[in-house]
């Protein structure tokens, strides 16, 4: 790796606190993650709901970082956290006031939803639990962009282009769905 | 110069997406609606036979193993491609008359079919879930295009909501399955028999993601609504082209990604089946309107095509084949009488009741819905029939005779509503007073080719039989060319 004097590796211990300090780091940003995302599932007002969503959006671009993915880490600030959620807020604050101070949310089928969903919890913890995982460290080093951009190119050249096709059509939906075409009655 | 090889045998799918280029641009600069149906058919035209010569192509991985060309893949895109010109052909008229034909329609199906092609032929579970993806949210619009009727507003929201729920479920089983094997490539997940808990949690959640989409019960809670309140040749396209490129990658995956599984996702397929045929023949059978009884019928459809797949064998996935193919014919031509009928009253007019002595008025669609419908219904002399006969042969030859009893005794039962659509047109008195007009030339001349195609496939099944059979028999990776 360019730039990285020999001498600068850590030790044993230097490399098992570290180690210690990335799961605290973890654990720390876990929590912020699920605990936004609890609360912007159980929040009745859709503003705070929104701004519990930015909290859980970053803590997951946290996670990114501590997993050397430096770049997506960075995609995710700038495309959910500052691109998409500004527009819900914008999209929120913009629209009547009483319009939005009315639009709580309500909670039907209480009984058969939280079933389903504490069978998928449960499924899903036993799994977790009963799974042999093999913990890799990832290796340490810089440039994922370049390794980024080659796969892009090369591996996964068809589903990048691919995307390119969705976004466009995303984009024409949003379009034909929100304006009013002039010949419709 | 491996990529250019590879965009050569990718030929369909970029072919429609530059036309769905040149029709925004069109829509763009020159809004002129004749030029952006010419370009759609025609690309759509060049794209079937591209799709039609890949059938005889060598199967090869291409795009470093992303996608998969020839057999079934090639059989998957070529279905998909006829049924978009189909659906194209009819659209046009039927948009126009009920004052609908956007150019965006355009543009958003050929997107849709790439989608489609996309997924039809995916060799890894990331271009699987680009290709459902692009197809689901062109699908999601399309529903939703006739604003103005409550019905089509309904359709379009609950498809997205219940859709996007259901992605996310394909998803979760695709990180689980990545956990379980370390790789998405269809292959390379084959090799694993088990691979502990987490695995087998990943395999359930895919499939969830796909029972969601070609609506198997129980998860077909959102088809009646959403095939009622889209756009009747957009319910036909939904129908047939959404739920062929579905059927032909999950064989794709069950195939190559699940070989060593197919005891386990065998015996869910049955309880799946099972289920599917009961439920969507016994709730058509009361239902009054006729678009939704097609809607409950296509849900019945979807368990006879699971009776194959549950086979787990090579003459049960070319059974299948040959079923979608069955299926994608009359399904668009019964659609597209039920919209010619219907643009002469508005969206509402689907009721079996006033259809009630339409048999005589314009003899030609009547005696079409009719083909068409006998069709459905699986007797012979006709292609419904045969794709029946060859999944339920199939399914007793691996030993699940159970099942093909089953089947056998819902598709008796969906005789009944099947023709009791023709007893309304026939032998029932009309109280509306309604004058049919002719519908134009193309409409009439793809709705008899669809007739024509049907009986053809029925009568002389052989040809397209024994290549399908042809796809399944060697090694995966075998590459002979095909006859």
């Amino acid at each position: 790796m360019p730039g990285k004097p020999a001498n600068d590796k850590p030790t044993y211990d230097e490399a098992n606190r570290l180690m210690e300090l990335s799961a605290i780091l973890f654990y720390a940003f876990t929590v912020l993650t699920v605990g936004s995302a609890a609360y912007m599932v159980f929040s009745k007002n859709i503003v705070h709901a929104a701004f519990a969503l930015i909290f859980s959006l970053s803590g997951v671009a946290a996670l990114y970082v501590l997993l050397y993915a430096d770049f997506v880490a960075a995609t995710q600030i700038l495309v959910y956290v500052g691109g998409i959620l500004i527009l819900i807020l914008f999209g929120i604050m913009l629209t009547t006031l009483d319009f939005t101070e009315n639009l709580k949310t309500v909670t039907v089928n209480m009984l058969p939803a939280s079933l389903l969903s504490g069978a998928v919890a449960v499924l899903l913890l036993y799994v977790f639990f009963a799974a042999e995982w093999t913990t890799i460290v990832p290796a340490d080093r810089d440039g994922t962009m370049y390794d980024l951009g080659m796969m892009l190119m090369n591996e996964y050249l068809l589903p990048f282009q691919i995307a390119g096709v969705l976004l466009l059509v995303a984009i024409i939906g949003a379009l034909l769905m929100s304006t009013r075409h002039k010949n419709e009655p | 110069m491996e990529i250019l090889n590879d965009m050569l045998l990718y030929l369909p799918a970029i072919i429609i997406t530059v036309a769905g280029l040149i029709v925004m641009m069109v829509d763009a600069y020159t809004k002129n609606a004749t030029m952006i149906y010419t370009v759609s058919v025609a690309s759509l035209i060049l794209a079937l036979a591209a799709s039609v010569y890949g059938l005889f192509g060598p199967t090869v991985d291409i795009f470093y193993g992303m996608a998969t060309t020839g057999g079934t893949a090639a059989f998957g895109t070529a279905l998909v491609v006829a049924a978009t010109l189909f659906v194209v052909v009819l659209s046009r008229e039927y948009l126009t008359s009920i004052n609908h034909n956007f150019a965006e329609v355009y543009t958003l199906i050929l997107f849709g079919t790439v989608g489609m092609i996309v997924l039809a032929t995916a060799n890894d579970l990331v271009t699987v879930f680009m290709g459902l993806e692009t197809m689901s949210i062109a699908l999601y619009v399309l529903a939703g295009i006739v604003r103005d009727e409550k019905t089509g507003i309904e359709a379009a929201l609950k498809y997205f909501l219940l859709g996007s729920f259901a992605t996310g479920f394909f998803l979760y089983g695709i990180a689980l399955l990545y956990g379980a094997t370390g790789t998405t490539r269809l292959a390379d997940i084959g090799l694993y028999a088990d691979a502990g808990l987490i695995y087998w949690a990943g395999v359930g959640l895919l499939l969830v993601g796909f029972f969601f989409k070609v609506s198997v019960v129980p998860f077909h809670m959102w088809t009646p609504d959403v095939y009622e309140g889209a756009p009747t040749t957009i319910t036909a396209y939904m129908a047939t082209a959404a739920k062929t490129a579905a059927f032909v990658s999950l064989i794709l995956i069950l195939e190559r990604a699940l070989p060593l599984a197919v005891e386990q996702w065998s015996g869910v397929l049955v309880v799946i089946a099972i289920l599917t045929m009961i439920l969507g023949n016994i709730v058509a059978m009361v239902q009054n309107n006729v678009k939704r009884m097609l809607a409950y019928s296509s849900i019945a459809h979807a368990g006879y095509v699971l009776v194959g797949l549950a086979a787990g064998t090579a003459a049960g996935y070319s059974a299948v084949l040959y079923y979608l193919l069955a299926y994608t014919l009359m399904n668009i031509g019964a659609f597209g009488v039920v919209a010619y009928y219907e643009r002469h009253k508005g969206m509402q007019f689907n009721s079996v009741d006033q259809y009630a002595g339409m048999g005589y008025k314009q003899p030609f669609m009547a005696v079409l819905l009719g083909i068409f419908l006998f069709s459905l219904a699986g007797i012979p002399p006709f292609a419904g029939f045969i794709g029946k006969y060859q999944v339920f042969a199939a399914a007793i030859q691996a030993d699940l005779i159970g099942l093909a009893i089953v089947g056998v005794l819902a598709s008796v039962a969906g005789v009944y509503y099947y023709l009791r659509v023709l007893v309304f047109l026939y032998m029932k008195e009309g109280t509306e007073e309604i004058e049919l007009t002719q519908a134009g030339f193309p409409y009439r001349s793809v709705l008899l080719l669809l007739a024509l195609l049907t009986i053809y496939f029925g009568v002389l099944p052989g040809g397209l039989s024994e290549l399908l059979a042809g796809f399944h028999q060697g090694t995966l990776y075998s590459g002979t060319p095909l006859p």
